[in-house]
């Protein structure tokens, strides 16, 4: 996991029309490595991971991603339509798509992983409820349980704190740190600084293009200056 | 009067009833299917539009070759899908997908009636709008039922990810599903649609396919029960509504849809009452 988990940026550019959404962004994310993605709204945050995760057209330049067939992402928490009828343990379980693909359904072994991943965020009494009838904070929970199931080398999550509750926000940054320990990249936008500075070893400030990037606590500061 | 005579004998005594029966019983059998996939993916007017989407090619085929199920479906077909394909293009061009689905929808209903009365009569014109569910012969019977299997084997063998697409389309694009399930199921509704042509006509053959699955849909089931619960509801629909249109003397296609509206209605306002009881019973809904 360890030697293909690194994610390589060369002049990355994105337009959106006229707009320029990110322009020449170069660096790398280290195999391993936990970062936050930081900056103004419109810096072009979330577009950098939709061009990391592959679902943007680049205007320029390359994203090179050996893992991109064990990339999972969790774009901003609206796309999920919640009046589908749909259980928790069966939305969990859609993280080994991979492994049973359209026509098979989950196996007993993955329908226990999808079990397991649900009591490690604490979502162990709500596996049979529908998504319709859980919390914001629950349903997060439940996307951060189905991103565990689908093992992935590259983790891409695109504002997972925005609009969490108090009671769920420790119990994602549990599973952002068991991440980081077993050796997977995991690379977030944050807006949250005190947060980036407790618990994320590296920093990215975007306005457009890279302002800096590397170690917090050198990053960091310039996100204020 | 028995229940056997009121309910039973108008089928049992008349081929014509027997007849639009069997459609209505095979066409149940599709439109629950596909109609609980539409209201899931939230295409319900995607599918008003392709109902009508039909209409311009079907009208070719009439002008063509007469009042023939053959050629009225497969230029349904033909006009259908382009219009699907069209569809795809506009909401990737970004444009007001509603207002543009909408314009289609003007369209192709009225280039559809005005190429049937170029050539045809007033009663061709209802014929193609209103459908002749009781005119149903041997031959389009078998098309109904031919088209009406391969739709449901084809969802079957699909469903996982016709179904996924619906609630998260961005994870099954990340996880590698890249295959086009969207045109895939807008192909499917086409195929429905104009398999439903000849009984309800353009303007009401996305009725006995939208009705029972919303009514099904307020009973807070999963989708495959409530892909079942649909087909129900749509036979049932059928069977009032033939029985309506017989005793009473009205069209049967509108009386079908009416009764299938009914349901919808009666859905809702259960799925009301047992909201609000809910909390006294414990029990969610």
């Amino acid at each position: 996991m360890q030697a293909d988990g690194r994610v390589i940026l060369n002049n990355v550019t994105v337009r959106y029309g006229r707009r320029i959404a990110l322009e020449a962004v170069s660096g790398e994310f280290p195999a391993g490595s936990l970062t936050a993605v930081v900056g103004a709204n419109g810096a072009g945050k979330s577009t950098l991971l939709a061009a990391i995760a592959g679902v943007v057209r680049l205007a320029g330049g390359t994203v090179n991603c050996a893992a991109r067939q064990r990339l999972a992402y969790l774009p901003q928490l609206a796309a999920i339509d919640c009046d589908y009828p749909l259980t928790v343990a069966e939305l969990i379980a859609l993280g080994g798509w991979r492994e049973f693909g359209a026509f098979r359904s989950p196996g007993a072994a993955l329908r226990a992983r999808a079990a397991a991943a649900a009591e490690t965020v604490g979502l162990a009494g709500r596996l049979g409820r529908p998504i319709g009838e859980i919390s914001v904070g629950e349903l997060q929970r439940a996307l951060f349980a189905r991103l565990a199931v689908q093992d992935a080398a590259v983790i891409l999550l695109d504002e997972p704190f925005a609009a969490i509750d108090a009671q769920t926000l420790p119990v994602l940054l549990d599973q952002v740190t068991r991440w980081h320990r077993e050796g997977r990249t995991v690379i977030a936008v944050v807006h949250d600084l005190d947060l980036v500075q407790d618990r994320f070893p590296l920093t990215l400030v975007l306005a457009q293009r890279c302002i800096a990037w590397g170690a917090t606590e050198t990053a960091l500061p310039a996100m204020a200056a | 009067m028995s229940l056997h005579t009121l309910i039973i004998e108008p089928f049992a005594t008349l081929a014509f009833m027997r007849a639009a029966l069997v459609a209505c019983l095979a066409l149940a059998l599709m439109n629950g299917a596909v109609g609980t996939l539409l209201v899931l993916r939230r295409m319900s007017l995607d599918g008003e539009v392709l109902s009508h989407a039909v209409m311009p090619g079907a009208a070719v085929g009439f002008l063509y070759a007469g009042p023939s199920p053959l050629w009225l479906s497969l230029g349904g077909l033909a006009s259908g899908l382009a219009v699907a394909a069209l569809g795809g293009l506009i909401t990737r061009g970004g444009a007001r997908r509603d207002a543009a689905l909408v314009a289609f929808y003007l369209v192709a209903l009225s280039l559809g009636v005005l190429l049937v009365a170029w050539r045809g009569s007033n009663v061709d014109v209802m014929r193609v709008l209103f459908g002749t569910v009781l005119a149903i012969d041997r031959r389009a019977l078998l098309e109904i039922a031919a088209v009406s299997s391969i739709i449901v084997l084809v969802i079957a063998a699909f469903y996982r990810p016709l179904a996924i697409g619906a609630i998260d389309p961005g994870f099954l694009r990340a996880v590698g599903a890249r295959a086009p399930y969207g045109a895939l199921f807008s192909t499917l509704v086409v195929l429905a649609l104009v398999a439903s042509f000849q009984a309800f006509g353009t303007l009401l053959a996305v009725g006995p396919m939208l009705l029972p699955a919303a009514a099904a849909r307020c009973w807070g089931l999963g989708a495959a029960m409530s892909m079942a619960l649909a087909t129900g509801f749509a036979f049932a629909a059928s069977v009032a509504g033939l029985l309506l249109s017989y005793y009473v003397n009205l069209p049967s296609g509108p009386a079908i849809v009416l009764a299938a509206g009914l349901l919808f209605g009666i859905s809702l306002a259960a799925a009301n009452v047992l909201r609000r009881l809910a909390p006294i019973i414990g029990r969610n809904v």
